[in-house]
């Protein structure tokens, strides 16, 4: 399997300048726009190809590239005012060879630059494909900026299918998440490639009569929504720390075990991924398993140590507290549930207990397992299996086994886990 | 007491609070009124001069003027951002350009609807929408005239060679249309609130250049949809201004949520001890108040908020019995103590954002003459930070104005002489004096009344049966 992937690795990673240098060739005698425009279009877009934009963690990776390819096909005309379907060709196909290169001599691996520029080239010529098509087709006879407005949408949908598709599909490197995860991971940026599409089409569109004015105006409203982006991936990355941080008070009052709800969370958060979760339960999974023993916190009450508690205590008091919250109540109720048994002798699994509790129960188990039974990875999964009856979700426990197989601390010999 | 009629004890009990509250009424609708009348005359007054604009497009832009006005953003402590000034300079430029119209009248109606929005009809706040009615009016009325003389030339004859012309035009009108704004609105808090409170929304110029941007940003959008003729430009303006919007508002609730989250966590945990229940919030509204008396900036004000939501939460990893013990710790107990709280400290101090808010709140058991203890930021023989020193008379005076479970609450006037006694050694005297101030505007009145010593405290909570006259 290993060895597949890295000749894979290698065969793609020659094939993918090659396309792009040979398209490029057999397009060239085609094209008619001015060999100016075309120089400045391949510059934009190897530059805006360098300059990463802020997206949610979900791990995609946008940048203002994006914004130059929409606008490429509505600023390339040939001499009848069609779309200049061969210069649109070569700027793409040059330009991301050219990005190629700069970016592997920056020091990149092949197994994340490759899948992601495959994916940009299918994308643009997909875009270009569409657009060009629709333009010259059903929406011909429109005027008034609708004659590029529709085939754009349309063409935008098409490059949007594209771009999930192959971010599910082409994976080259160890592949922890699950296909559905990685195409919710991207729709949940949407509106980050919606922003940089629509600037690029903005400009496409006011560069016929405003020339290089069109720039500046495409430009702001593209730097309001950029900023807007940028303060609120920055506060909520704030927001998450803070989270962490409270719940290290437990842990550092030595009421709980030390690390435990950070450990949790990350095998929680994978778990979710592995089981293709979309990223906003995988984000409540992460606020979940942060916060899931902050109830503990009240353990250092003389009367409650007399008087003595359970696990099922912990989880009605880290309720509680998270209940009053903002944006973290949203998750009181899986905090709530986390104890409890996906299903009882006799019934079938509770519809009550949410995925949530379930994963971070299983979660929670596994690193209580390790870090305060001594156990190894692999005694801890068995002990998991176990309990698959009644106390643990046996779809989370199975997502559990890939996840640690993927990491290979499944192997005898493995004594400590690896995380992330 | 008896003598007192039923009329008499309300006036005695209430007389204060209503006369306050006349006296705010009163300078309220010293602003209100005139603010409204200014509006409508200029409305009046800019109908008359101008040539009407073609209401299908007035409406169109209107309603999104409208709509981002309803969706402002609180970016910082009561400064809300919306980026309608982009709208209005759109819908400014094409109606100035544009034979058969005007600017000014139809840029003076569309920014008069703006501040009608839903909360103020919710929360029956009848001031604030009048007072923005005018100010806007006139704001929308001097950008308008302004693009008005400048474009009015151009006669509808707007190309790529002109669009400098335009350029200029929109940040002339930008500029008048935000300095209105801001002249408008410090008249009208000074007014109302007086001039102590002024500070916060002086800051209101930190926008000032972004908002010119913008408006010169949706100047030029107006001139390129007249240039184009082309409608679909619009489509896009709108689409990728509404994600940006969307994201902003979004960051808005999370920025809310961020600090919500945090006092309702504090709220929670205080709530199981019956005698620390309220404090943070206490002390945060204290703070708050002494920060608003020395006239600090909306950011300030928000450092010293979070710093005394967060400055009791070293205490969360105290044992309990240490926390409710009666009489003094001895040494280990005082450093497992220390320990326990600082371990805290240096976990949230790990959160970039909030450092700062926390060297502010672990300062607040130095004292003013560089003695006491204190956590991260605090240096032995040096006074804290001014921020610290509000978090710790806030602190104190609450400590003082609560119940403990060994004593009752002791009086107000007790515990502002205490933080007067020890003004200049433990307490920051220029906090000390604004406190005092800042307490007596409010005319609010902490503690138990008439528990005027300790001791006296102590035996009350001791012996129930005991009562006091006043």
């Amino acid at each position: 399997m290993v060895e597949w992937r890295s000749r894979n690795v290698a065969i793609l990673s020659w094939v993918f300048p090659a396309t792009g240098v040979a398209v490029t060739l057999i397009a060239l005698p085609f094209v008619d726009s001015d060999p100016l425009a075309l120089m400045l279009g391949g510059t934009a877009l190897v530059i805006g190809s360098l300059i990463g934009v802020a997206t949610s963690n979900s791990g995609n990776r946008f940048t203002t590239g994006l914004a130059v390819a929409a606008a490429m096909p509505l600023v390339l005309v040939d001499h009848n005012g069609g779309v200049d379907f061969a210069g649109v060709v070569v700027v793409y196909g040059a330009g991301l060879a050219m990005v190629w290169a700069l970016r592997l001599a920056r020091g990149e691996s092949h197994v994340d630059l490759l899948p992601t520029l495959v994916r940009r080239l299918a994308g643009y010529y997909i875009y270009a494909l569409v657009y060009n098509s629709m333009r010259v087709g059903i929406f011909a006879k429109f005027a008034g900026g609708w004659e590029d407005l529709l085939p754009f949408g349309v063409a935008l949908l098409a490059w949007l299918g594209v771009e999930v598709g192959l971010r599910a599909l082409l994976v080259l490197g160890p592949r922890e998440l699950s296909r559905t995860y990685l195409a919710r991971a991207l729709l949940h940026d949407l509106n980050v490639f919606l922003g940089l599409t629509l600037t690029g089409a903005l400009f496409g569109e006011l560069y016929p009569p405003l020339k290089w004015w069109a720039l500046p105006i495409a430009l702001l409203p593209y730097s309001f929504a950029h900023t807007a982006f940028a303060r609120f991936q920055e506060t909520k990355v704030t927001y998450k720390q803070t989270i962490r941080a409270l719940a290290r008070i437990p842990e550092v009052s030595g009421l709980g075990i030390d690390g435990h709800a950070d450990r949790t969370t990350e095998i929680a958060a994978a778990i979710a991924k592995e089981m293709g979760l979309g990223p906003v339960q995988v984000e409540h999974i992460e606020f979940a398993g942060l916060m899931h023993d902050i109830g503990r916190v009240s353990l250092n009450e003389p009367q409650i140590l007399k008087m003595g508690y359970t696990d099922d205590d912990i989880a009605r008091w880290s309720a509680e507290i998270i209940a009053e919250a903002p944006y973290l109540d949203r998750v009181a109720g899986d905090v709530r549930n986390q104890y409890e048994p996906f299903r009882r002798p006799g019934e079938e699994a509770d519809p009550d207990i949410s995925i949530i509790s379930r994963v971070i129960k299983v979660a929670a188990a596994y690193d209580w397992e390790i870090f305060e039974k001594g156990r190894t990875p692999l005694q801890a999964l068995e002990h998991l299996h176990a309990g698959t009856a009644y106390e643990y979700d046996p779809q989370v426990v199975a997502s559990l086994r890939r996840l640690l197989t993927t990491r290979g601390v499944l192997e005898p010999g493995s004594a400590h886990p690896v995380h992330g | 007491m008896s003598h007192l009629t039923m009329g008499n004890r309300f006036k005695k009990r209430y007389g204060g609070w209503i006369s306050r509250l006349r006296h705010t009424v009163r300078r309220r609708l010293r602003v209100a009124i005139p603010y409204a009348m200014m509006g409508v005359a200029v409305l009046v007054g800019t109908a008359l001069i101008s040539e009407p604009p073609r209401w299908g497009i007035w409406f169109s832009f209107a309603a999104l003027f409208v709509f981002l006005e309803f969706f402002a953003v609180e970016v910082n402590d009561r400064m809300l951002q919306s980026s309608s000034i982009m709208v209005i300079m759109t819908a400014g430029v094409i109606f100035a350009v544009e034979t058969g119209s005007d600017a000014a009248f139809a840029m003076a109606l569309m920014a008069a609807a703006g501040p009608f929005v839903p909360a103020d009809f919710r929360e029956r706040r009848w001031f604030q929408p009048l007072a923005n009615f005018g100010q806007f009016a006139l704001a929308g009325a001097v950008a308008g005239l302004l693009l008005d003389a400048n474009l009015d030339l151009l006669d509808g004859k707007i190309t790529a060679g002109n669009l400098f012309r335009v350029a200029v035009a929109s940040s002339l009108a930008s500029v008048a249309y935000v300095l209105t704004q801001t002249i408008l609105v410090r008249r009208a808090v000074k007014i109302v609130f007086g001039s102590d409170n002024l500070e916060p929304w002086s800051k209101m110029g930190v926008l000032f250049s972004g908002q010119v941007v913008m408006g010169l940003l949706g100047g030029l959008i107006g001139a390129a949809i007249v240039i184009a003729r082309r409608p679909a430009i619009l489509v896009l303006i709108v689409g990728v201004y509404g994600i940006g919007h969307m994201s902003l508002y979004a960051f808005g609730q999370l920025r809310e949520s961020h600090i919500g989250s945090l006092r309702g966590f504090v709220k929670t945990l205080e709530a199981k001890d019956m005698y620390t229940r309220g404090h943070t919030e206490r002390v945060a509204y204290f703070a708050q108040l002494i920060g608003e008396e020395l006239a600090f900036t909306g950011t300030q004000l928000e450092e010293v908020r979070w710093a005394a939501l967060i400055h009791d939460l070293g205490k969360l990893a105290v044992p309990t019995e240490l926390i409710r013990k009666r009489g003094r710790l001895d040494d280990g107990e005082y450093e497992v103590m220390k320990d326990h709280a600082h371990l805290v400290e240096e976990i949230l101090a790990e959160v970039d954002f909030l450092q700062p808010m926390v060297e502010i709140a672990s300062g607040h058991h130095s004292h003013f003459d560089g003695n006491g203890y204190g956590g991260i930021g605090h240096i032995e023989g040096k006074p804290p930070s001014l921020e610290s020193c509000i978090v710790a008379v806030a602190d104190s005076f609450d400590a003082m104005t609560s119940a403990r479970s060994y004593r009752m609450a002791l009086s107000q006037q007790y515990a502002l002489e205490e933080l007067r006694r020890h003004s200049g050694g433990q307490f920051h005297p220029d906090v000390v004096d604004a406190f005092e101030r800042a307490l007596n505007k409010t005319r609010r009145r902490w503690g138990a009344p008439h528990v005027n010593d300790e001791e006296m405290a102590r035996r009350l909570a001791e012996e129930p049966e005991l009562t006091l006259r006043g």
